[in-house]
């Protein structure tokens, strides 16, 4: 049982392959209907599943087949013209044969699929009437060629006995030779894959036994013998001579098919069958799951995160060992890691990628279809077929490409009698074009047809009330053009079973923005309509724009980036409630991604305020940000179950540093900036202000990793009488700080610190605007200059180097809070 | 000596058949947790694994109790208040804090929980259905398990971890 799985697997294959082709052929056919070649291989495609499934008891499949075969023999004959209707009818038997294939995949059985009997009997139709039905077997043996000996004898009588033996031996591989050519002759007129069990019917030299052969030999050798003495003694000349060779390989040839079959495993046979393999796979390749494929990008996915990771740590272990030794070997290391990291995402993303012909290969029907069913002349020329992909993406923008192609058949190009009457060519033309763009491949679907009316189309969108007059008269051509793809959206008159079922063009552009691809659309009326699709060549692994929003890093990819700009509050302009800016010509509308978010700005708004101009089709929208981090290779990750369909958000990744940042959804992001108002003002926290009657009331937070040190700091204030609170290290001080229970009048804080050092602890405390004014001392045995400069430059108050006297900190944090000789009694 | 040893030998028997019997009832196997004021505990099995608070991410658009997303070794899960989500105020985070990562199928989060209490187990026999006095719209409460003298809350995983909003 387990044998015929395999052998049904490898059956169902090798013919979903071979139809992926067939379809392609059959249009070709069409045009040239004589090509033999292409005859030739259909007919092979038919012949080799006819073949399969009847070994496979597949008798539905084998019964179409069959008739198929008959069919495309006699065309193949030059007995038969393929016309249009002759070809409706084995398009149709092609489509239903995929259709059982389908099924045999689904059941493992042809039974009850569909019924072929109307089919057939259209396919006998088309055979009746010219010729009597051929053997099915006719072909392979019109095909197979005559062998024919044509090679000088040599004189035998005049030979030693080892240049006899010589002779036998040439005279056997000669034999060997015929024979394995007579059978590929054989096999490739039926085209079929060898199947053992089939030549296996046929014995040659190769069936036979040592002992067998041995005397097949000598008997071969008394003959030709026997031949010379005759020849030698009548002296008779050439004619003679010619009928001795041509008995010769017939005799050879009954002598070996009366042998008993033996051994049938025989090195002459594995020797014969070679050379064909070799020549079938000229491009080495092996199969391999789908799956592994994936495990394996996920595995990149991790390695480049930790590649990220091991950045990040070196960007830190130099800012602290700076100028030591080991620091030019860890750079080394680290460098050609993620060079090593980078090579073998690219080699795993080749992997996974495909020729986009893939998704091309099934248009040429479907327009051909169309075009019959439409009563127009379309042809459809497809260029860069070859551009690869990653799988996912491909198996992605198929439908998509079936929307737009048929939209463009079914509302661009126009009825002959309309396009002669414009002057154009009858037959229409609809281009499909794909070519790379950087980190992008680029589809473009053109056509020569009506091309799309602006005024048209907004008075539609505006009939079915999807947008209103204001914005309509406010609206570009270009903008026009993108109404085709609001949800709801037909632009056909009449509607068609092809399209305009208003289902669409809105999930097509769904879909691409799925993929973080973009669509543009141009059109000329009378001239034609171009849809552009952008799309990222992986998935998994993006560029993408770092940018800081209050305490949260966002991922922007990079991709949906047009640019960022540095601009002042007072070029943030307010038209009717909404904040825009004014870039060289055009006006963007203006949010802030916090307010987007709804995240609470608790940071201070800097003179300068970053915008990063995201685009997406037609429309671009600047978004405000705190401050732009830099350009970073993300690994997508889902947010699983739980959290996934949060709006604007499309993930997150994991970064270097092991945090978790979200990935920004642009699509939705410009969604989503319709709703916000205006909130650009400033929000400036109102702590109100405590009233501090006794020491007591005063807040100070001892931030040291060290046990000993904070002791020594509790001890030395302990005399001011004021409340102290302790942290081992930077996060959980800032977490102290954060969490607002307590209001802090000042800090200490020692700069070597695990987690997060007394350096970034100040800066993230500054970010703060309700810490602007907290003293933050710094109490540190590093002393030297640049120390202390970096100390004022992130933010510290005072500098205080170990070791101090208990009075001298004292004195410094009475100063820096304001205490009262008075209040220290 | 030997008498000794013989206690100690009848001792590990007796502790080896103890189990035994009491199996033959179906026992729950859970953890204990506090979350304020009050008691609560998750079938062991739906307990992947309970780790020290770590840095968070805040994901928007989501309610307050969804603080947002942790890395756990490589995977992004989402972290869930329960105090917030059982309408107490917010977790102060100390050092008795703990993510509780629960899995359920497909579905994994983390619960910061204030505190682990105890592994116990429970007969089945000793659950009572969640009283019906108390209004449960979402099924959070899979029953209240007996102990000698106290009594514990057991959460439904499955509804833990479905998405509310």
């Amino acid at each position: 049982m387990d044998e015929f799985q395999e052998i049904l697997e490898d059956f169902l294959i090798e013919a979903f392959e071979m139809i992926e082709q067939l379809d392609n052929d059959l249009i070709e056919l069409e045009n040239s209907p004589e090509d033999l070649d292409l005859l030739n291989r259909i007919f092979r495609v038919a012949h080799t599943i006819k073949g399969s499934s009847s070994f496979l008891n597949f008798d539905v499949l084998t019964h179409l087949t069959h008739h198929m075969e008959d069919v495309l023999n006699k065309a193949r004959r030059g007995e038969l013209v393929i016309t249009p209707e002759v070809m409706d009818v084995v398009l149709e038997s092609t489509d239903h044969m995929k259709a059982l294939l389908e099924h045999i995949k689904e059941t493992g059985s042809d039974e009850g699929a569909l019924d072929v009997g109307p089919t057939v009997e259209r396919l006998e139709a088309v055979l009746k009437g010219e010729a009597p039905k051929e053997a099915e077997e006719a072909p392979a043996a019109a095909a197979e060629p005559e062998p024919e000996p044509a090679e000088e004898e040599p004189d035998l009588s005049e030979m030693s006995e080892e240049e006899i033996e010589a002779e036998i031996e040439r005279l056997l591989q000669e034999r060997q030779e015929e024979d394995r050519k007579r059978r590929e002759a054989k096999r490739k007129a039926e085209a079929a894959e060898v199947k053992p069990a089939e030549s296996s019917g046929e014995p040659d030299l190769s069936d036979m036994s040592e002992e067998e052969i041995e005397a097949e030999i000598e008997r071969l050798l008394k003959e030709r013998q026997e031949e010379d003495r005759k020849k030698r003694e009548a002296k008779r000349k050439a004619q003679e001579e010619a009928k001795a060779k041509a008995a010769q390989p017939r005799e050879a040839k009954e002598t070996a098919k009366s042998a008993p079959p033996a051994t049938p495993k025989q090195k002459p046979q594995t020797k014969a069958a070679a050379p064909k393999e070799r020549k079938a796979s000229v491009e080495q390749t092996i199969r391999v799951d789908v799956k592994r494929l994936d495990d394996l990008m996920n595995l990149i996915g991790e390695l480049v995160l930790g590649k990220n990771r091991l950045l990040k740590i070196y960007d830190d272990v130099e800012e602290r060992y700076e100028g030591e030794q080991f620091l030019e070997e860890l750079n080394q290391v680290v460098s050609s890691i993620s060079l090593v990291t980078t090579d073998l995402q690219i080699a795993v993303m080749k992997t996974r990628m495909l020729p986009i012909g893939k998704v091309f290969n099934k248009f040429p029907r479907m327009v051909r279809d169309l075009s019959r069913e439409l009563h127009k002349e379309i042809e459809l020329v497809i260029s860069g077929e070859e551009t690869e992909l990653d799988k996912s993406i491909v198996e992605e923008i198929g439908d998509p490409l079936v929307h737009i192609i048929r939209n463009s058949c079914d509302h661009g190009i126009e009825t002959p009698e309309e396009r002669v009457a414009k002057g154009k060519p009858a037959k229409g033309t609809v281009q499909l074009k794909a070519y790379n763009e950087g980190n992008h491949i680029i589809i473009e679907i053109v056509d020569d047809g009506k091309g799309l009316d602006p005024d048209m189309l907004k008075a539609k969108a505006m009939e079915k009330g999807l947008i209103s007059e204001k914005e309509a008269d406010q609206m570009s051509d270009k903008e026009a053009f993108m109404l085709i793809f609001k949800p709801g959206f037909s632009t056909a008159a009449k509607v068609t079973n092809v399209s305009g079922r208003g289902v669409g063009m809105d999930v097509v552009k769904s879909n691409i923005e799925k993929l973080n691809g973009i669509i543009e659309v141009d059109s000329e009326m009378d001239k034609g309509t171009t849809l552009k699709l952008k799309i990222p060549l992986t998935l998994a692994i993006i560029q993408s724009l770092l940018v800081s929003v209050q305490e949260e890093y966002y991922a922007v990819p990079l991709a949906s980036v047009l640019e960022t700009v540095r601009i002042t509050p007072d070029e943030i302009q307010s038209v009717e409630g909404r904040s825009v800016l004014r870039l060289r010509d055009e006006v963007l509308p203006l949010v802030h991604l916090a307010d987007i978010f709804d995240v609470e700005r608790v940071f201070k708004m800097g003179e300068h305020a970053y915008v990063v101009i995201i685009g997406l089709a037609e429309s671009k929208l600047g978004v405000i940000v705190d401050s732009l981090v830099g350009q970073e290779e993300i690994v997508i990750k889902s947010l699983g179950e739980y959290l996934k369909g949060i709006e604007g958000i499309a993930g997150a990744t994991i970064r270097g540093d092991g945090r978790v940042t979200l990935i920004v959804d642009v699509g939705a992001l410009m969604n989503m900036a319709k709703s916000v108002k205006s909130t650009l003002q400033n929000l400036e926290s109102q702590e109100a202000v405590r009233e501090k009657n006794s020491p007591a009331d005063y807040n100070i937070l001892i931030v040291d990793d060290s046990k000993t040190d904070r002791t020594i700091m509790r001890k030395a204030l302990e005399p001011l009488g004021i409340s102290i609170t302790e942290a081992t290290n930077g996060v959980e001080a800032l977490n102290i700080m954060k969490d607002g229970s307590k209001s802090f009048d000042a800090a200490l804080v020692d700069i070597e610190m695990p987690r997060m050092d007394g350096y970034t602890l100040a800066s993230e405390i500054r970010k703060f605007n309700k810490f602007k004014q907290v003293p933050l001392i710094a109490v540190t045995s590093r002393t030297s200059r640049s120390d202390r400069l970096r100390g004022v430059e992130v933010g510290m108050t005072e500098y205080i180097t170990k070791p101090y006297t208990p009075e001298y900190l004292m004195n410094v944090v009475a100063r820096n809070i304001n205490l009262d000789a008075e209040q220290r009694s | 000596m030997s008498t000794q040893l013989e206690q100690v030998l009848k001792k590990q028997q007796q502790q080896q058949k103890a189990p035994l019997e009491t199996d033959i009832e179906n026992i729950i196997q859970l953890v204990g947790f506090m979350v304020g004021d009050e008691e609560f505990a998750v079938p062991i099995l739906g307990i992947q694994e309970i780790i020290k608070p770590i840095e968070y991410t805040r994901v928007p658009k989501t309610p307050p109790y969804v603080l947002g997303v942790f890395n756990l070794r490589g995977s992004v899960l989402p972290l869930i208040d329960l105090r917030m989500k059982f309408g107490l105020s917010r977790s102060k985070e100390n050092e008795d804090t703990r993510y509780m990562v629960i899995k359920h199928n497909d579905e994994i989060a983390g619960f910061v929980i204030d505190r682990l209490t105890q592994a116990m187990r429970i007969p089945e026999s000793a659950i009572d259905p969640a009283p019906e006095t108390i209004h449960d719209e979402q099924n959070l409460i899979y029953g209240v398990g007996k102990q000698e003298e106290k009594l514990v809350s057991i959460l439904n995983v499955e509804a833990l971890l479905k998405r509310d909003f």
